[in-house]
């Protein structure tokens, strides 16, 4: 078990520089002087020169490689090129307002998901069950932004249910919050519905018909205890793995539900980014994002061997 | 398990189609001989054909190709004329209303299909085809190539793929052949790891053993005994990765990385009009989004079928 966590941890330092190494390549090769970029087309050339010279973005390209490798491993990520302030500072309150966007998301999807995914697999092939499972396809299919600007337009503006603009104002309860992240939470939730439910509804109609929930059911056990004691233990592994792939998805992607209800999350810090040239901001969030899902796959693999313990044994046979 | 899932075969066609009898069907042996292998297809072509989620996603993926083709040809109105009024809610004139500068809505969504339908399916084949490329040379190959490359697939895969293409777009220019050759790039290693895996499960079979023996390249090999074994899950990975092209070409013009300005693709037309919703001018929006998440469906429902009937057999 300490061995496997140790790998897997391992692993994850080779993934991250691998990951640190691609994000340099693709900024690095983005056309334009950096200063100039930031300063605006006005700024006089000297300044232009200063501040390049400052930042180091006029020194060979190795030399900055192996400079922002040191940052990432010193989880320093530098400062921010456009607002001269630390990019830990921008992108940590960033994600926790993601963070804060995807367990609202999740709190609204999993369980209806999970509990649709079950009922579909248990009438499996009835007019239930194809519901649940076109709907799903549709609702895991549709881009989020193209949900969320369809939910804007019905809750915040034709019935006022919620906000169009998502930032909640400092000091809000955290009660408060709740009418401004609901309908861009709303937006995610309905994005992984489908997955979920399908991984759900796979996962039940495989323990369903596996010879242990027989043998169960014949030695008289009530299907309610059939269902809590052998089926769901089983059947929630994928589910498990599908949830965690999907929350760095949930945090690094939401761009376009941040964008279309403005709300300042990691998403719209990339988008910003991009947009600026702002290379350590940019490296930071991605890398970032890159080791909430790693983390995430992680523990949901540690999940999955907790739930089921012949998981484990299989893995060391 | 897999037989339920089969609708019940149809007395009518399996009289009216010679040799039924010769194989179960779904249960065609992988390395048959050529003909054998042409009937299974034919009868997988003939499961999927029943199943009316197929039906249905070819009918609105062809109303949105001959949209595609025929363009100004077939629109109302000319999707860049502004000579209505701006922001006229839908009439019998103009059936989705009208965007801010005038132009009607209903030919700018009927033309936008061309953009997303000219770039998702050319980067989804290449993307497959440069996937299973680089996935049989790490499931076959295996040693420090697929390592290597293993692990290079795995922190592309814990990369957001959108944030990724627009940082590529970004760098390259938006024209239509970067978008298709990013979105290629980034669904190269996702396919890749499906067909390493397939890959692995075949590659210590007998066949594959006897054809070393036999003294064959590993380029023969790779390409004429393995690739027809794992086609399978390769067709499967080349419907559903058209889907998600479209929904990350669709994402990319949302979030400005797409065709510039008066072109009207659908993502394009989403990003431009949505903060104008506030203002109650609903229909700009909702009918380009509307048109992008049916041509998603459509094309999730065609790959499901294909899914559903490939996996069972």
């Amino acid at each position: 078990m300490r061995k496997f966590i140790l790998q897997r941890l391992a692993s994850i330092v080779v993934t991250l520089w691998l990951l640190a190494t691609i994000v340099f390549m693709l900024v690095s090769v983005l056309p334009g002087d950096v200063g100039r970029k930031v300063l605006g087309p006005t700024a006089p050339k000297e300044d232009v020169a200063a501040f390049n010279a400052q930042l180091g973005t006029d020194k060979p390209l190795f030399e900055q490689y192996v400079k922002s490798m040191k940052r990432v491993f010193t989880l320093d990520f530098g400062t921010s090129y456009q607002t001269r302030s630390s990019v830990s500072d921008i992108i940590f309150p960033a994600l926790g307002r993601s963070g804060k966007l995807a367990v609202l998301a999740f709190i609204f999807t999993i369980p209806i998901s999970i509990f649709a995914g079950i009922y579909a697999a248990r009438r499996k092939d009835k007019l239930a069950d194809r519901v649940i499972v076109n709907a799903g396809l549709a609702s895991s299919s549709i881009p989020e932004f193209v949900t969320a600007a369809v939910l804007l337009a019905v809750f915040a503006v034709e019935l006022g249910w919620g906000k169009a603009f998502a930032n909640p104002p400092d000091g809000t309860s955290l009660f408060g919050q709740l009418e401004y992240l609901w309908l861009p939470a709303m937006a995610m939730a309905i994005a992984y519905f489908g997955y979920i439910a399908r991984m759900t509804r796979a996962g039940v109609i495989t323990a369903l018909n596996a010879d242990y929930t027989r043998t169960a059911t014949m030695k008289g056990m009530s299907s309610s205890q059939v269902m809590r004691r052998h089926i769901l233990r089983n059947a929630l592994a994928p589910t498990i793995t599908v949830i965690s792939v999907q929350i760095g998805y949930l945090i690094g992607a939401v761009i376009g539900v941040e964008r279309v209800f403005n709300y300042s999350g990691l998403g719209s810090t990339m988008l910003g980014a991009v947009g600026a040239h702002d290379v350590p901001v940019l490296q930071g969030a991605v890398l970032l994002v890159g080791i909430v899902y790693m983390l995430s796959t992680l523990l949901a693999d540690l999940l999955i061997a907790f739930l089921n313990p012949r998981v484990r044994l299989e893995t060391t046979r | 398990m897999s037989d339920l899932e089969q609708p019940p075969a149809d007395p009518d066609e399996v009289i009216s189609s010679p040799g039924i009898d010769m194989f179960v069907p779904g249960h065609a042996p992988t390395n048959a001989p050529l003909n054998e292998r042409k009937q299974a297809r034919r009868e997988n072509w003939r499961l999927i054909r029943r199943r009316p989620a197929f039906l249905f996603g070819v009918f609105i993926l062809t109303v949105w190709v001959i949209c595609a083709l025929l363009g100004e040809r077939i629109t109302p109105h000319d999707p860049l004329d502004f000579r209505a009024g701006s922001h006229l809610s839908p009439r019998w004139e103009f059936p989705f209303g009208t965007d801010a500068t005038g132009r009607d809505v209903l030919s700018r969504v009927m033309a936008g299909a061309r953009d997303v339908l000219r770039i998702a399916p050319l980067a989804a084949f290449l993307g497959v085809l440069f996937g299973v490329i680089l996935g049989m040379l790490m499931g076959y190959l295996r040693g420090w190539f697929d390592t290597v490359a293993s692990r290079i697939v795995e922190a592309f895969l814990a990369l957001p793929v959108v944030l990724i293409a627009l940082l590529a777009v970004t760098t390259l220019g938006s024209s239509s052949w970067v978008v298709t050759g990013v979105v290629a790039a980034l669904f190269t290693p996702i396919v890749a790891r499906t067909v390493r895996s397939a890959v692995l499960a075949e590659r210590d079979l007998d066949y594959v053993t006897s054809a070393r023996l036999r003294g064959e390249s590993n380029l023969f090999i790779m390409f004429r005994e393995v690739l027809p074994n794992v086609m399978g899950p390769i067709v499967v990975e080349l419907t559903v990765r058209v889907g998600y092209a479209v929904f990350t070409v669709a994402t990319l013009s949302f979030i400005g990385a797409g065709p510039p300005p008066p072109s009207p693709d659908w993502g394009a037309q989403v990003s431009e009009n949505y903060n104008s919703i506030i203002s109650g001018f609903w229909w700009t929006t909702f009918f380009p989004a509307a048109a992008i998440a049916s041509l998603v469906i459509a094309v999730n429902m065609i790959a499901d079928s294909v899914q559903s009937v490939m996996e069972a057999s």
